[in-house]
């Protein structure tokens, strides 16, 4: 289902691609007088003359012959022997008349599509050199077609004479297509498709791979691991150059022709090794032998034609047998590649390699159009095929790139998963926590309202039931035990609430449980309390025992002391702070008091907060004071 | 300001419990210069009550068997702004005061207070003057709190309750409340912040309207709040 849908899609678009070419071709069609034969003269020379500026055909020595064009002599591998030295060379002429009654139309161009030659083509109109190319003697653009707009002056007349001279190694190279001669109308079509497809798509998209070999290159930097990304650079590189001979030298070349001959010639088999390894990485059949071969194939050839030394051969003229041998392996090469990447099960690898065996296949058939063997005028189409190839290898990386991109994200979301797990873990084990604690401090409370309960408002209720039952007691005193209660009651709910660390403000509170009992009882209070800084351990339950210590000492002046004032007090001493209260009653027996239960009861209560009471008793009245420690050390939750 | 020949303080009672009932009613009878006018057991007794004429002070219990005695003095308050209502209670715990006082009350009356006790804060709450707690002191003080005051890491309770007030109690007012959680008296407070007893009476008078009000801003703040919401 997915694949015939895929191949649905596949042919839709290899249908439209088909239409458009077949379009293009066919609105691209020349026009015009078109020269198909021509006559053709042939002269041995030595070494590379340059033309002379006029040349009348008929005055060239040697005998003419008819011939059709295009003209392509079949080559040898080899070029043969020179004669001291210099090297054997042939400069052929082709001679065209053009018939009258089809003369040129004004502004008209001459199109070749396709020439060989080595050094110059020089063309001479009715006698007088009209036309030179200016260009290496090798590499000199004869993939670029011609297009060589005629004279356009006031006294032109249509051109009725053409002759053509072209030179090169005697048995080698040396071809002319057939020519056009046509106004822009009839001819700038043809010249412009041919130009793109042959010079101008390789140039652009070789140099668009070879940007995306530097992102490349720079991804690899990042992550050396990915030697992936590396051979793919590598590959764009060796690309680049392999395709620059399909658009350069139109001009002189920057390098010499020996330079540029061993860069172009070379690269091929520099891309049989970079595929080589890539197509390795990918399937993991590791055949050390093949890269043995490739590389020794690759460095032998490099050195053989390497330009640098005396009597190195030149990579262009053995340019055959070099391509002869690297169309062999690489052939090879790819066709274990597909094996292996087929055992491998990856697709890629097998495209990869089907890739660089068509561009092979073609390659060899481009051979063919090098050495003149099929028709001069088609295209050199390897290219494309290596195009494709490196269309092939983009997909790769661009995958590859992607599901890295989507290993990120899914480990993202793994990490997002996990942390939001231990997020949940910690939440849990936290809420236990707080659970555990919340039913500590519940059963702290509970105790501490038990023990309360116990020692205070039980106690008093039980001894006060006892009074009542043996009858010994009158009801005024009822009442005050009752209120006693009552007010046991109301400090055990005012410790409910939290003071937050305001001593003071416990003290008010106590004051205003026992405000009306002093009332009642007539004794004036005096309230000289001072500022104190904050008990951060003043907690509930030591703000009870607080309340409990002070009511304990407010009740014993009021049962005991006869008394009619009462000074409280608070103030700092030796960095704790102390409550004072003071009566002006008569006094007692600290030493025997102590051993009351109401004073011992203050002692107790005042240690298990970290504090101490002191008495001092005169007979002009008691001093009864409770020192508190600021920081409560032992209280302290870490 | 009310003498001998001034009219009697009208007064009333809202409250269940029978002991306290008798109690409140002795200690009213017991004082020449007020008389008990009515008594309710519940809030539907109190809320008929309230349709009749108005009375000086009114005395409201909040554990009532039909509803809360918050709604009462409520009620009281919009139907006679002008009488002086107390809630009454064991404990004068703060957390049943402010929320009366934030109903309209404008004192507490703590039950088991002596008779003659009982007459003084009737007549003390007619004259202005209106009793506090350190503890409900502190509390008012939390509630006003400035707002750069305001705990580092306010909840979002904490400034539901404190954005629409600008802290509206005045230097003096905060003063006396401060002094108040001190456990100082009123007339103690006078002396220290040299002015009478009774500018300290009014001022606790206007704190607890002040908590009226803005309790009442608040609802309204909150209903618009989810209302938007």
């Amino acid at each position: 289902m997915v694949f015939s849908r895929s191949l649905r899609t596949f042919l839709v678009y290899a249908g439209l691609a088909t239409l458009i070419l077949a379009a293009l071709y066919l609105g691209s069609r020349p026009q015009g007088i078109h020269l198909t034969r021509a006559q053709l003269l042939v002269q041995y020379t030595q070494g590379y003359p340059p033309p002379s500026r006029t040349a009348d055909w008929r005055a060239l020595p040697g005998r003419w012959q008819d011939i059709a064009l295009p003209h392509a002599p079949r080559p040898h591998m080899l070029p043969g022997a020179g004669d001291a030295g210099l090297l054997p060379t042939q400069t052929t002429w082709y001679h065209f008349t053009i018939d009258p009654a089809q003369a040129a139309p004004s502004g008209a161009y001459l199109y070749i599509p396709r020439w060989k030659t080595d050094g110059e083509l020089a063309i001479y109109v009715d006698g007088r050199l009209f036309y030179q190319t200016h260009a290496n003697l090798q590499w000199n653009g004869s993939n670029r077609p011609l297009w060589i707009p005629l004279e356009e002056a006031a006294e032109s007349t249509p051109p009725r004479d053409l002759l053509i001279r072209i030179r090169h190694v005697r048995g080698i190279g040396g071809a002319l297509s057939t020519l056009w001669i046509g106004d822009y109308r009839q001819l700038a079509a043809a010249y412009y498709t041919r130009a793109f497809f042959q010079a101008e798509l390789p140039y652009i998209s070789s140099a668009m791979f070879l940007a995306t070999g530097v992102f490349a290159f720079l991804v690899w930097l990042r992550s050396r691991r990915e030697t992936l990304y590396l051979l793919y650079a590598l590959m764009t590189v060796a690309t680049f150059l392999r395709v620059m001979h399909a658009y350069m030298g139109a001009d002189r070349l920057p390098v010499s022709d020996a330079w540029f001959g061993w860069i172009t010639v070379n690269s091929v088999g520099w891309t049989i090794l970079i595929a080589h390894l890539f197509l390795t990485a990918l399937h993991h059949h590791h055949a050390r032998w093949l890269t043995a071969v490739i590389a020794v194939m690759c460095l032998g050839f490099g050195g053989i034609t390497l330009p640098l030394f005396e009597g190195t051969a030149d990579a262009t003229i053995v340019s055959p047998l070099m391509y002869i041998t690297m169309v062999s392996v690489g052939t090879f090469t790819f066709i274990v590649h597909i094996v292996w990447s087929r055992r491998a099960g990856t697709m890629e690898g097998i495209g990869l390699a089907i890739c660089g065996l068509l561009s092979f296949i073609l390659g060899g058939r481009d051979m063919l159009l090098q050495n003149n063997i099929i028709d001069i005028e088609s295209l050199f189409v390897s290219f494309y095929a290596q195009i494709a190839l490196i269309i092939a290898f983009c997909q790769i990386m661009l995958s590859r790139y992607i599901r890295a991109m989507h290993a990120v994200a899914e480990s993202n979301l793994v990490l997002a998963s996990r942390l939001a797990e231990r997020e949940a873990e910690l939440n849990a084990s936290h809420q236990k926590l707080r659970e555990i604690e919340r039913r500590e401090v519940l059963f702290q409370e509970r105790q501490r309202l038990m023990q309360d309960m116990h020692d205070g408002l039980g106690s008093s209720l039980v001894s006060t039931l006892r009074m009542v039952e043996h009858g010994h007691i009158d009801e005024t005193d009822i009442a005050q035990l009752l209120k006693g209660c009552i007010d046991d009651l109301k400090l055990t709910i005012d410790s409910m609430e939290p003071v937050e660390t305001d001593l003071l403000l416990l003290l008010g509170t106590l004051r205003f449980r026992l405000q009306p009992r002093l009332e009642a009882t007539g004794i004036r209070l005096r309230w000289d309390v001072r500022d104190v800084p904050p008990l951060p351990w003043l907690d509930q339950r030591h703000s009870l025992h607080v309340l409990r210590i002070l009511q304990e000492a407010f009740t014993n002046v009021i049962k005991h002391a006869g008394a009619n004032e009462i000074v409280v007090t608070t103030g700092v001493r030796d960095g704790q702070v102390c409550v004072g209260i003071e009566d002006n009653g008569r006094g007692f027996d600290a030493t025997m008091a102590a051993q009351g239960r109401g004073l011992g009861n203050q002692a107790r209560r005042a240690e298990v907060i970290g504090g101490r009471v002191e008495f001092e008793s005169t007979p002009r009245g008691t001093r009864f004071t409770l020192l508190l420690p600021i920081e409560g050390a032992r209280t302290q939750p870490a | 300001m009310p003498d001998s020949a001034s009219p009697l303080l009208k007064v009333a009672l809202v409250e269940d419990d029978i002991a306290f009932q008798n109690s409140f009613a002795a200690a009213v009878r017991n004082s020449t210069d007020m008389q008990l006018i009515g008594m309710a057991h519940n809030v539907a007794q109190a809320r008929r009550m309230l349709a009749g004429d108005p009375l000086d002070v009114l005395v409201v219990d909040l554990g009532l068997p039909d509803g809360s005695g918050i709604d009462v003095i409520r009620a009281a308050h919009a139907s006679w702004p002008d009488c002086g209502i107390m809630v009454s209670t064991t404990f004068a715990d703060e957390k049943h005061v402010i929320a009366s006082i934030e109903a309209g009350a404008a004192g507490y009356l703590l039950k088991d207070s002596s008779a003659e006790k009982i007459a003084d804060e009737i007549r003390a709450l007619h004259a202005g003057g209106s009793p506090i707690s350190p503890r409900i002191a502190r509390q008012i003080l939390l509630r006003f709190r400035p707002v750069e005051q305001a705990p580092q890491v306010p909840t979002a309770a904490a400034l539901a309750t404190a954005t629409p007030i600008a802290s509206p109690l005045s230097p003096r007012e905060r003063e006396a409340l401060e002094l108040i959680t001190k456990g100082f008296s009123y007339d103690e407070i006078a002396e220290l912040m040299l002015v009478s007893r009774n500018t300290v009476m009014t001022f606790v008078r206007r704190i607890y309207q002040k908590l009226e009000v803005t309790s009442k801003a608040e609802a309204i703040f909150e209903a618009r709040n989810h209302g938007i919401l």
